[in-house]
């Protein structure tokens, strides 16, 4: 007869062909998928018809079970084919068909994975043989594995049971020589009516018991001259080998030169065992060495006949030590233990160690539809959501980055898992598993799921194929998902393809925020599968811009990113860049961090709070934020002026809450880690600087000199630090043991020296003799007069001397009627605090008109939310005795006679302050000023025309804010540096860059997010007390705000496309610093483009596919 | 007892399956008893693969059996140094010199392996090592997926096809180049045969070590021999 060379799986299909089988059923699963996949293409190639082989992939392996059966009944001879895990699915009919009995010959092949190669699980299913009483054939190599598969159907019609053809991976897997036979002809009987015979009630299923036992013993006797079971040999030691090992075991033996010195026994056919025939074969040996991998079945066989029989032969194996329970048997492993058992051949040589190198995987393909679902998913769930996975390409989803899976056990588990975990802690969670696996076994789950309302997210993953073993067709085909899902009463079923990041996203966003069983099919067909049959024309590949790939735009003004980013951020990343519809490039700085006086990256504060990432996000508030508590209330929000989503259309037109943003993270470190906030002390320098003044601008200047390594004295004309933070601003806004913490933070560091004046008590003269240099930062305290002819009401007082006087609890004038001319903070500050002092009335009146108002826009509107009146665009005109006179301005125009008399027994006046001219008057060291009599100052440096003295603060030309004080001083602190120690080392670390006056827009659409708001006191209960108005975030609102965030900014460091997307086509380039696309794996999917916030990947060539998709 | 044992690595993707097949069915055309293991599991996946070619008389198992390899065929010079177990001082290892950086590797942004020093290790326990510049040579053919070709060719150029050594040993690769190109033309098809043909002979220069600059590209020699 000819020979052919055949795998293992593909001789089990020629050998059935050669016993005529007529039926075959099977689910694919590795290692077992060739066996049906063989029978699929003869059946195509047969057609249906008289003669020709029935085949069907069935929905799960029950099923295939199940038909086999009914086939072999109705007289065919039928064959079903599955991994070991399958035929466990198959259990309940397994265990009655021995019972029923077959008609025609029924074969099963359940391929067993020693090692677990492809499983979760080597369970040895030899077992199930005497549990169930089903002769077990186990052959050792391709050729045996042909042989026993013809003869199986003759030991099942004899026996009447069906016969468990039993491989491993390596049986199922090995290519060798098969001697073929002839092909035999299909017959089929057809079913003979018979009750009694095949239906298993109890009074018949007792009587097919009794039955039972005379079959199995002519099993016994079939494979006693079945010639499967050779004893063949006699010395003192034998081997006794099954399986795969039996082969090894031979060719050990042959390469060790201890051929024929050492018989080897080779049982294939495990169940029912040939006993009398082994009990003879015993009695003449001294010393069996059992060689089987995984449970010591047939050992513990052999040691139950030498028991019984009295037999004295030695028993080796497992309880032994000379095997062990686990993994296939490597021939090293059976070479080791002949040499121990019978001391033949040498020990197995000693192998080289192999080298510590990086595992390789095997992952998901690139352009994997699996893989751009589930980085949706966890772009779109929080980062703490648990998935659960199922059985299929999809598992490898465990993998990072990609991680979603946070337990799985077998096909159809995804859903049952997240439904249970759901039930009892009451958090929604993710199932997941592909179309086929649904069809298997999802369904049930998913009944089951919607029945009790579980609250989980059921996600099937239809790429339309079983790809993971082979490609087979899926039943997905036949019938939608969807409808399936609703005819199960699923009531909320969406479907989206995965390649739409944006879309994928915000489906799953909607199902994160349902409740009850949701159903989500994320359908993309598998590109891989696509390939194969060469219909689908290849998309062009992508490639990485350098100009723009972790490109930070920042870098260009000098600022370095001290922030790693994470994963968690890369997700939010890639969130808000997929759902970005952008009309224009995006600028290279985010407009928010453009105008921020202190350079703080802010969306990467936000970022790290939608990733739940606090310690991060403070170390972004960090980098170069001085006083926390303070700038998070009090700072004037450029930035929030700035913010892209202010300026977009329609109804989400309000800009992300990035002070309470901020406060939430200040707030956050307070709590879990407040060594965040403490300043960083850096190697002494030898250097020593005084600082004049301890408001914010000299405390910056002092915890920035003091991490640049300087030794810092810090002087005040005021007993108390603090400056405006503690004079000039009220507590509703800033409260006091807020600035407490800021300042001892700051005081811990620095030699602070109370009651010092400058022109008073020191002079600039002394302390550059003193110090190795000074800056200045007196502020600007003289009020600007109010000069109005007219007699003068009750009281008249500076804005700054009024709050001050309140914050100290000095006594202050009052009324019942209170004005305040200004248009500014200050102005706003005095009123509201004039209404906690008990005013009645109280008015705000300022030239600019409404929107020109200096004040914060959330000041004016709390204060008149609590009673203030807000006279806008009037001139103070004129003093009386019971208040001030105004005239109304409308531009340049103005109407003497609409002169209108504002009542007031009080008059704060709130239209700025100068410099205190004394502080220099006997000075012998003398600063350059300018026309208006500030310090003049180099603006990048804060260089004054003294080469040590540095100024900044409200004592130089420029705006007049807490927060831009503080930049002041962080730039003085380099410029000190600089000039003490030069460039090189003070670049060592960043000052802020000069905030951009001109705010560059960006044309950008993105899904609608309403702006989360800050909780705050109510106006009624406030207005009388001195509590803090504005309250921090809470977290489920710091999140949703942050989640707001754009991420307008490029950013330097991030690698989203492997950290969030993990695509194998994406690699670091040779100096790690940017990626670079695989032209050869890339197969143009295009969702690294769709996820890169710094879009930075492009097509190599645009082609109509991409133009449609939007891609540039 | 006649048994050669080949071993093919390379990562999932790049033909090890294929090429063992190759080498099967060009011993079943010759004649010569022999035995595939192609265990793949997820391998098609980008993961690492190993198959066997057991070579001989009454060979039943596809493991390397009593001994290294004889034969190590590496399409990745990561995966030849995973090999390492398997070999020793009488294997032959014909090494790609590209290597495909494992996703790990990428994923921890840690520095790639140096292919120098990774066919340095091999050296240390190998007998015999070539390393083939495979880069500039699947670039002269002009399709990537000639890569297992171009290595199969260069074993047979470094160890040639047919006859014992001097020390008689049996051939490493004891199969007629004529059988080995027909069972390519089988198994990848007559449309690529032109491509894989000279993919084989482009290696089988590389591999004998006489074809250095060819079309390599990259300045370097196109093989190393110790």
């Amino acid at each position: 007869m000819p020979s052919e060379q055949l795998l293992g799986n593909d001789a089990i299909v020629r050998g059935a062909q050669e016993a005529g089988v007529a039926f075959v059923a099977g689910y694919p699963g590795t290692p077992s998928s060739e066996i049906t996949d063989g029978f699929a293409r003869i059946s195509k190639a047969q057609g249906k018809g008289e003669g020709a082989i029935a085949f069907e992939y069935a929905v799960n392996e029950k099923i295939a079970l199940e038909l086999a059966f009914a086939a072999a009944i109705a007289g065919a001879r039928s064959l079903c084919a599955m991994k070991h895990l399958g035929l466990m699915v198959a259990g309940d009919p397994l265990s009655t068909i021995p019972y029923v009995g077959v008609e025609a010959g029924m074969v099963i092949v359940s391929a067993g994975d020693p090692s677990c190669y492809t499983s979760p699980n080597e369970a040895d299913q030899r077992h199930l043989g005497p549990m169930l009483h089903i002769p077990v054939l186990d052959p050792s190599t391709p050729a045996e594995a042909h042989a026993m598969t013809r003869a199986a159907f003759d030991l099942s019609e004899v026996s009447r049971l069906p016969v468990l053809l039993r491989t491993t991976t390596r049986v199922a897997h090995s290519r060798a020589e098969v001697t073929l036979g002839p092909l035999a002809k299909i017959t089929v009987r057809g079913f003979v009516r018979d009750p009694a015979r095949y239906v298993p009630v109890p009074a018949n299923a007792r009587r097919m018991r009794v039955e039972l036992k005379d079959r199995v013993e002519k099993a016994r006797d079939w494979i006693a001259r079945s010639g499967f079971v050779r004893l063949e040999g006699v010395a003192d030691d034998v081997v006794l080998a099954t399986g795969a090992p039996a082969a090894t075991t031979h060719d050990v033996l042959r390469v060790i030169g201890a051929e024929g010195r050492i018989p080897v026994w080779r049982v294939g056919a495990v169940h029912p065992l040939p006993e009398r025939e082994l009990v003879e074969a015993l009695r003449k040996v001294k010393r069996v060495l059992v060689v089987e991998e995984l449970s010591p079945f047939l050992e513990d066989r052999i040691l139950a006949l030498a028991h019984r029989h009295k037999l004295g032969v030695e028993v080796l194996g497992k309880h032994t030590n000379h095997f062990p329970e686990e993994f296939e048997y490597e021939p090293h492993i059976i070479q080791r233990a002949l040499h121990e058992a019978f001391g033949v051949g040498s020990a197995p040589r000693k192998r080289p160690v192999m080298p510590v190198i990086s595992s390789r995987a095997p992952s998901l393909c690139p352009g994997c539809p699996h893989r751009a679902a589930f980085s949706a998913a966890r772009s779109a769930f929080d980062e703490d959501q648990l998935f659960f996975n199922d059985i299929g390409c999809y598992t490898l989803g465990y993998a990072p980055p990609l991680r979603t899976a946070d337990a799985l056990l077998c096909m159809g588990a995804g859903f049952t898992l997240a439904a249970g975990v759901a039930r009892v802690t009451g958090k929604r969670t993710v199932g997941t598993m592909g179309d086929s696996t649904f069809f298997h076994a999802g369904m049930p789950a998913l009944l089951d799921a919607i029945k009790e309302d579980a609250n989980v997210v059921a996600v099937v993953l239809d790429n339309q194929v079983t790809a993971m073993t082979g490609f087979q067709e899926s039943p997905t085909h036949g019938g939608k998902i969807e409808d399936v899902a609703r005819a199960l009463g699923a009531k909320h079923v969406e479907t989206v393809d995965p390649y739409d990041q944006a879309a994928t996203i915000a489906t799953f966003r909607r199902a994160r925020a349902a409740t009850g069983t949701s159903v989500v099919v994320v359908r993309h067909p598998c590109p891989v599968n696509e390939a194969r049959d060469g219909t689908k024309v290849r998309l062009p590949a992508y490639v990485a811009d350098t100009d723009a790939c972790r490109v930070c735009g920042r870098e260009g003004l000098g600022l370095r990113c001290e922030v790693p980013v994470t994963e968690g951020y890369e997700r939010n990343l890639a969130r808000v860049a997929s759902q970005r519809k952008e009309r224009e490039p995006a600028p290279e700085v985010a407009p928010c961090a453009s105008v921020c006086p202190l350079s703080l990256c802010i969306q990467g504060y936000a970022g790290h709070i939608v990733a739940g990432e606090y310690a991060e996000a403070t170390a972004h508030v960090m980098a170069r934020t001085v006083l926390p508590e303070s700038v998070c209330r009090v700072c004037h929000r450029p930035c929030e002026e700035a913010c892209v989503r202010g300026a977009m259309n329609g109804a989400e037109k309000a800009p992300i809450a990035i002070n309470d943003l901020k406060r939430f993270v200040v707030e956050w470190a307070e709590r879990e880690k407040p060594e965040l906030l403490l300043p960083k002390k850096g190697a002494p320098s030898g250097l020593r600087a005084a600082v004049v003044g301890a408001g914010s601008s000299g405390l910056a200047v002092a915890v920035e000199l003091v991490a640049r390594g300087w030794d810092v004295t810090l002087l005040d004309a005021s007993e108390r630090a603090g400056g405006l933070l503690t004079h000039g601003i009220p507590e509703h806004r800033l409260p006091e043991e807020a600035v407490a913490k800021d300042l001892a933070r700051v005081l811990d560091v620095v030699t602070f020296r109370p009651g010092m004046r400058l022109g008073r008590d020191t002079t600039l003269a002394k302390l550059t003799k003193e110090y190795d240099a000074v800056y200045l930062a007196i502020g600007a305290h003289a009020p600007r007069a109010l000069d109005l002819p007219g007699a003068k009401p009750t009281a008249i007082m500076p804005a700054l001397e009024y709050l001050r006087a309140s914050r100290m609890s000095a006594t202050v004038p009052t009324g019942n009627h209170v004005v305040v001319i200004g248009g500014g903070n200050a102005a706003i500050d005095a009123a509201r605090t004039a209404l906690r002092d008990g005013a009645e009335r109280v008015t705000v009146a300022c030239i600019e008109r409404r929107a020109a108002m200096p004040a914060l826009a959330d000041e004016i509107v709390a204060a008149e939310h609590e009673g203030i009146f807000i006279r806008t665009a009037v001139r103070p005109s004129g003093w009386d005795a019971r208040g001030v006179w105004v005239v109304p301005v409308v531009g340049d125009d103005e109407n003497e006679d609409d002169e209108d008399l504002l009542e007031a027994e009080l008059v704060i006046v709130a239209i700025g302050q100068n410099l205190d001219a004394d502080a220099f008057a006997r000075d012998a060291v003398t600063l350059d000023r300018t026309p208006e009599g500030l310090v003049a100052v180099d603006r990048n440096t804060c260089a004054t025309s003294h080469p040590r003295v540095f100024a900044g603060g409200d004592a130089v030309p420029g705006e007049r804010s807490v927060t831009a004080a503080m930049a002041w001083g962080l730039r003085a602190a380099w410029g000190m540096d600089g000039a003490l120690r030069g460039r090189e080392i003070a670049d060592r670390r960043s000052p802020p860059a000069i905030p951009s006056t001109v705010v560059r827009g960006w044309s950008v659409d993105a899904p609608f997010a309403p702006r989360r708001i800050a909780p705050e006191l109510d106006p009624k209960l406030r207005a009388r007390s001195s509590s803090e108005v504005m309250q921090a975030f809470s977290e489920i609102d710091a999140r949703a705000e942050a989640m707001r965030c754009l991420m307008c900014g490029k950013c330097g460091n991030c690698r989203a496309c492997i950290e969030a997307l993990g695509c194998p086509a994406i690699a670091m380039d040779a100096t790690r610093a940017q990626v670079v696309v695989d032209p050869v794996w890339c197969i143009g999917c295009g969702v690294c483009a769709d996820l890169c916030s710094n879009r930075a990947f492009h097509p190599v060539v645009a082609t109509e596919a991409h133009a449609v998709k939007g891609v540039p | 007892v006649s048994r050669t044992q080949i071993l093919l690595v390379g990562v999932g993707g790049q033909g090890v399956l294929t090429t063992a097949q190759i080498l099967g069915a060009a011993a079943h055309a010759e004649g010569v008893p022999c035995v595939v293991g192609q265990l793949h599991g997820m391998s098609q996946r980008g993961g690492s693969v190993q198959c066997t070619v057991i070579l001989g008389e009454g060979a039943e198992s596809s493991m390397l059996c009593g001994r290294e390899a004889d034969l190590v065929i590496a399409f990745e010079p990561i995966e030849a140094l995973r090999a390492l177990p398997q070999m020793g001082p009488a294997t032959h290892v014909v090494t790609s010199r590209t290597s495909m950086i494992p996703f790990e590797i990428v994923y921890k942004n840690e520095r790639p392996p140096d292919v120098d020093a990774m066919v340095a290790q091999l050296r240390e326990v190998a007998g015999d090592v070539r390393a083939i510049d495979t880069r500039g040579l699947v670039g002269a053919v002009g399709e990537t997926r000639t890569l297992n070709v171009l290595m199969l060719g260069a074993a047979v150029g470094a160890w040639p096809a047919i006859g014992a050594d001097k020390s008689g040993r049996p051939a490493l690769l004891p199969l007629g180049e004529g059988a080995l190109l027909e069972a390519v033309r089988v198994r990848c098809g007559a449309k690529y045969f032109e491509l894989n043909k000279k993919a084989f002979e482009l290696g089988k220069t590389a591999g004998s070590g006489t074809g250095t600059g060819t079309g390599t590209g990259t300045g370097e020699k196109a093989v190393e021999a110790r």
